[in-house]
């Protein structure tokens, strides 16, 4: 991935959006916004929008900036549900920000809100080690393992036989890789009330968002801990959490 | 916030309340969460992240060979009960890390941001 930090500032003004919460006098986040600026809150009948007020002069996205929405999601989240913005929301106007979803979308946002309410985002990667995946790759397939014994050594005499060699391996790690970010999906599911597993690929076995109540992180935690202690020493696992839920907002809200 | 009671990381299971690294923050913020109607929204040029599709299995030859070279490296002398500090200490093992890292490079297009790159190393 490549952030072209030093991108030309194309937004002229405009109103950056993180994320929409109910307006009940929710605390402002004490965090800085975009651009070190700071977040103001626009209230629309019982919603509200967190928001940044971009300069005219243009804004410039830096690196920093992904920090800094992500630490305002997580500072408003501390104080109560809320629907999250992708990186980089903006718009025009105020009346723009009201027409299209504050007002515009009022009922599927307090729907959202609602559906949310008491939920947490829990992300788990699991990665393998690669020595002991491709180990017993090996072990399992006579014919790895035979091609394996005859490529060693050999220089260019034996190039047809290593493309076939690394053809087979790669089939094998992509067919375990199936099958085991299946098995880690259901099996951590259930601790769940929802998921949403993202593409894996590399070293990773598994990676997704897990929607958990509040009150049954322990359990979730648990079953965690119970899958990663069996899987191991073939994967470690990450977890991390709890976050604002940025990858069920979109379909809880109504989209 | 602390709502969770947490259990302590081990080898096989880190916890961070918090995203720390750049590729965990993006995955977490970019692309995800209410979608503001096209009509209205103002497209930010400057972000200009290329995501990478992990499903994209980059079928290369270079691929295959580097898979072939990682296995002819492995000892297979060492078994599966070897401790895992032994298994990471050996030598030969050392040199075959990172071949599914490598894969992972292979579907990273384009990266020519230096902020990036720093970022991997400092792992």
């Amino acid at each position: 991935m490549s952030i072209a930090a030093d991108a030309e500032p194309i937004t002229k003004g405009g109103i950056y959006v993180y994320a929409v919460v109910r307006n009940d006098g929710a605390k402002l986040p004490r965090v800085e916004g975009i651009g070190g600026s700071r977040v103001d809150l626009v209230p629309c009948g019982d919603l509200a929008a967190l928001v940044t007020r971009l300069p005219e002069r243009g804004w410039k996205v830096k690196r920093r900036d992904l920090e800094r929405h992500l630490g305002v999601l997580e500072s408003a989240f501390a104080d109560g549900t809320i629907l999250p913005c992708p990186f980089g929301t903006v718009v025009e106007s105020v009346d723009d920000l009201e027409d299209a979803l504050l007002a515009g979308r009022r009922s599927e946002l307090l729907d959202g809100l609602k559906r949310l309410d008491g939920r947490v985002q829990m992300n788990v990667k699991a990665l393998y080690d690669e020595d002991r995946l491709l180990r017993a790759i090996v072990a399992s397939d006579r014919e790895i393992a035979s091609l394996r014994e005859r490529t060693r050594g050999t220089g260019a005499d034996g190039y047809y036989d290593r493309v076939r060699l690394g053809e087979l391996i790669a089939a094998r790690v992509e067919a375990r890789r199936e099958d085991d970010g299946r098995r880690l999906e259901s099996a951590l599911a259930r601790a769940a009330i929802d998921v949403v597993a993202e593409p894996a690929g590399g070293e990773l076995a598994f990676s997704g968002s897990f929607l958990v109540a509040r009150s049954s992180l322990e359990e979730f935690d648990a079953a965690l801990e119970d899958v990663a202690a069996a899987e191991q020493p073939l994967l470690r696992f990450e977890a991390i959490g709890p976050l604002p839920p940025t990858s069920f907002t979109a379909s809880y809200a109504g989209m | 916030m602390a709502v969770a009671t947490r259990g302590t990381s081990s080898n096989y299971l880190q916890r961070a309340p918090s995203p720390s690294g750049l590729a965990d923050v993006i995955n977490v913020i970019l692309d995800k969460g209410l979608v503001v109607d096209a009509y209205v929204r103002v497209s930010v040029i400057g972000i200009e992240v290329i995501t990478i599709d992990a499903r994209i299995v980059i079928a290369s030859v270079d691929t295959y060979l580097r898979f072939a070279e990682a296995v002819n490296r492995l000892d297979l002398t060492q078994t599966e009960t070897a401790g895992l500090a032994e298994l990471r200490d050996g030598g030969s093992s050392e040199k075959t890390k990172g071949v599914l890292e490598g894969v992972k490079d292979k579907m990273t297009p384009g990266d020519g941001d230096k902020e990036s790159k720093k970022e991997r190393s400092r792992k």
